[in-house]
């Protein structure tokens, strides 16, 4: 039993630590008002 | 009266904005970006009396409402966007004592946009060094407002400027300057297509080159439309506009401000002579740098050897004390030590964020800018590069942010490709473990041999920047004009509070910021080298029994070739393998090549990860470090992590490009995949390069 538990229990945080590098990495929210400097774009920046 | 006011701290860059923000604010405060933009935003909250709070905003240095960089555009477009949550009930125009005149032109500017606005003059202290002398009811009466007059350094004038800030519907709006003046026709013309909107606001949103992205977009493009003037001509009444300000300041000053120039102490000139001589301001230089890194060994060693034997114990007892099983192990062998190889750094990484805090406060890095400005200039860059490329021994990542104050477009860029070179704090913990395994402890006219080494780490990846620079100055063909501008700030006595803050706040960011990164990826690594597919894992302890039954080995030693069986064919061990034949050149083993590819993500993971390999199957309490130096290379039978693959990571580490939120912010910045390609199989190649030479040499 104990061991059946401890299983669960290194899966789970395997998954959420998975999960949060994943998140963290590879998934950007959209931002309304993002914008770039990386040209003369006119944002006054450069 | 609201129970809570926005409250803007607006200011020139050097007059002590942030000091006056720590003051009111004390450790109530947060820091974070603007949405959208990545420009710092430091707000925190301030208890006034008779149970009302403030709610202030660090706005970014500026020395006029004319914007030139991104950090401008936000102070402009929050005072000129009332629906902005953060638009402020009262603005705090905080201006030093010795600068009055050039502070003033800020000042007056946010008059005009009728905001309540007090004017607090800081650094009051330094008045009777410099023989200033300053009519505050006059100043009062001709700015229109109510001075308070303060000193953070000697915490004087903050509960007036508190009850100033609490009775700010008393201040006049009413402006100092006719702006409009300059030229009356056409602000007529102005005023009558907009009746209902503030004259100064329609000024500014035609006149600016910012690109509003807050303020309501359709309010901006019918003001736009009225520029019936040209780009040129609109400049020259800016230029008109400032000169009338400057006029009204000088007529103010010259009866409100008096300055005994014969009773002025001024060591400034004197100590300016020397630290930015051109021969002693160098060598002064070099000595401030040796005392640090020497510091930085001597002061934080005792720490870290105690953090390292808590972590130690820490996993021996989770082990002992939780139940047997899959968890308890991931607990004792995959996150402590994976922790404790982050925390194990928190003292050196404190120590190195106070000297720079110290250098910074005192006004001393404004003549290391100023000295470097010389020699960036060989290589085609200018002084303003250097404030990255020093901002870069924190972190890559702000430093290259900190590059949109670069107007040329190719100096700009190259510094965003060079500064990954810099030597960051997630270097340190890298540099920090290889070289007290392979550097002797001995000392050379008391400097430690260790202490020596980290600097010249550091100076190698300062001349790689700067080498890679001309380089790329002579290759790319950009056309730009550039100027430099640097403004010396007075020295003075680094505050102890604003040292403090600066240090906790840098410290923090660090450890939480990597440390989550740390921990998942502890946590994985443990998964990877705990499991493995097939029957060489499965059956490790038959597999292993059977072929050393002759050898009668001791149930320790027998445990120890079950472990180790396991850890080589477990998920870990095959990918670990799968990369040798590419590693093995420069020195390293597999358990190295995988602590290279995890950290990939961030650098500081790479002492973590070895931390966790070495942990697993492992039952004794070891210290990290000490787990590192009885690591056997297989083939020679030494010392896995000897001179020759010691020198050769701390080389690969000084010039490779391991970090995945660099080529992010790089990317982001230039607006192309193109250059963090470029700089990632660039910087790689040479790291590869060097390392595998180097091993090759020294083996």
């Amino acid at each position: 039993m104990n061991i059946i538990i401890q299983n669960i229990l290194v899966f789970s945080t395997l998954g959420l630590a998975l999960a949060f590098l994943v998140r963290k990495f590879f998934w950007k929210p959209k931002k309304a008002s993002a914008k770039s400097c990386g040209g003369d774009d006119g944002c006054g920046c450069h | 009266m609201p129970k809570q006011i926005n409250v803007a701290l607006i200011g020139n860059p050097n007059t002590g904005k942030t000091s006056v923000f720590n003051a009111l604010t004390g450790l109530n405060q947060k820091v974070g970006n603007y949405p959208g933009i990545t420009v710092e935003k430091k707000e925190g909250v301030c208890k006034l009396p008779r149970g009302v709070k403030a709610h202030i905003i660090d706005l970014p240095g500026t020395y006029s409402l004319n914007a030139s960089s991104l950090d401008e555009n936000v102070v402009i477009e929050l005072l000129l966007n009332k629906k902005d949550k953060d638009f402020p009930d009262v603005a705090v125009v905080v201006s030093d004592v010795e600068n009055l005149k050039r502070n003033l032109l800020l000042y007056t500017q946010i008059k005009d946009l009728k905001i309540p606005t007090i004017l607090a003059i800081n650094m009051s202290d330094r008045m009777k060094y410099k023989g200033i002398q300053l009519d505050i009811p006059f100043l009062e009466k001709e700015l229109h407002t109510k001075i308070a007059l303060i000193s953070t350094r000697k915490n004087k004038g903050i509960d007036q400027l508190k009850e100033l800030i609490i009775n700010f519907k008393e201040l006049s709006t009413e402006p100092c300057v006719n702006a409009s003046e300059v030229d009356s026709n056409y602000f007529d013309g102005l005023r009558k297509a907009f009746p209902n909107q503030l004259l100064y606001k329609l000024w500014l949103v035609i006149s600016q080159d910012v690109n509003f992205g807050k303020t309501d977009r359709n309010e901006v493009d019918v003001i736009n439309s009225f520029k019936t003037k040209s780009k040129a001509d609109l400049k020259r009444l800016q230029q008109k506009e400032t000169i009338k300000r400057y006029q009204f300041i000088n007529n103010t000053l010259k009866i409100g401000q008096t300055i005994d120039l014969k009773s002025a102490k001024d060591l400034r000139i004197k100590l300016d002579r020397i630290l930015t001589h051109k021969v002693w301001g160098y060598l002064i230089f070099f000595v401030i740098l040796l005392t640090i890194f020497q510091a930085i060994y001597d002061w934080s060693s005792v720490p870290m050897d105690f953090i390292d034997s808590v972590f130690a114990s820490l996993s021996e007892l989770t082990k002992n004390s939780l139940p047997q099983g899959a968890f308890t192990d991931l607990i004792a062998e995959g996150i402590i030590p994976g922790l404790g190889g982050i925390v194990i750094f928190i003292p050196q990484i404190a120590f190195l964020f106070l000297f720079i805090a110290v250098l910074e406060e005192s006004g001393y890095m404004s003549r290391v800018v100023f000295l470097m400005d010389r020699i960036m200039r060989r290589f085609g860059l200018s002084g303003k590069s250097i404030v990255p490329l020093i901002s870069g021994t924190a972190c890559a990542i702000p430093a290259i942010m900190a590059t949109r104050n670069i107007e040329s477009w190719k100096e700009r860029l190259i510094t965003i490709l060079v500064t990954p070179f810099t030597t960051c704090s997630a270097r340190l913990p890298v540099y920090l473990i290889i070289i007290s395994l392979v550097i002797p402890e001995g000392r050379f006219i008391g400097l430690s041999y260790q202490a020596l080494t980290l600097m010249l780490l550091y100076l190698i990846g300062f001349g790689a920047a700067i080498f890679s620079a001309w380089l790329l100055n002579k290759i790319l063909k950009i056309n730009s004009k550039t100027f430099f501008v640097v403004e010396m700030p007075n020295y003075k006595l680094p505050l102890f509070k604003n040292v403090a803050l600066t240090v906790i706040e840098k410290t923090k960011s660090f450890v939480f910021g990597a440390g989550k990164i740390i921990l998942a990826i502890s946590i994985v690594l443990w998964f990877l080298a705990s499991y493995g597919p097939g029957d060489e894992f499965n059956n490790a302890e038959d597999i292993v029994t059977t072929e050393y039954a002759s050898q009668n080995l001791s149930d320790v030693e027998l445990q120890q070739k079950i472990a180790s069986h396991k850890l080589e064919h477990s998920f870990i061990g095959i990918a670990g393998h799968a990369i040798e034949p590419t590693i093995r050149p420069l020195g390293y083993d597999w358990k190295i090549g995988i602590a290279l590819v995890s950290s990939f993500a961030a650098r500081e993971v790479f002492v973590g990860t070895l931390a966790t390999i070495y942990s697993v199957g492992s039952d004794e309490e070891e210290t990290i470090k000490n787990r590192m130096a009885g690591e056997v290379n297989p083939i020679t039978g030494g010392p896995l992590f000897n001179f020759a693959s010691g020198i050769s990571l701390l080389l690969f580490y000084a010039f490779a490009m391991q970090c995945m939120s660099t080529l992010a912010i790089v990317k982001r910045e230039t607006n192309s995949w193109k250059w963090p390609i470029l700089q990632l199989t660039i910087m790689t190649a040479f790291a590869y390069v060097v390392a595998l030479i180097a091993f090759q040499v020294l083996k």
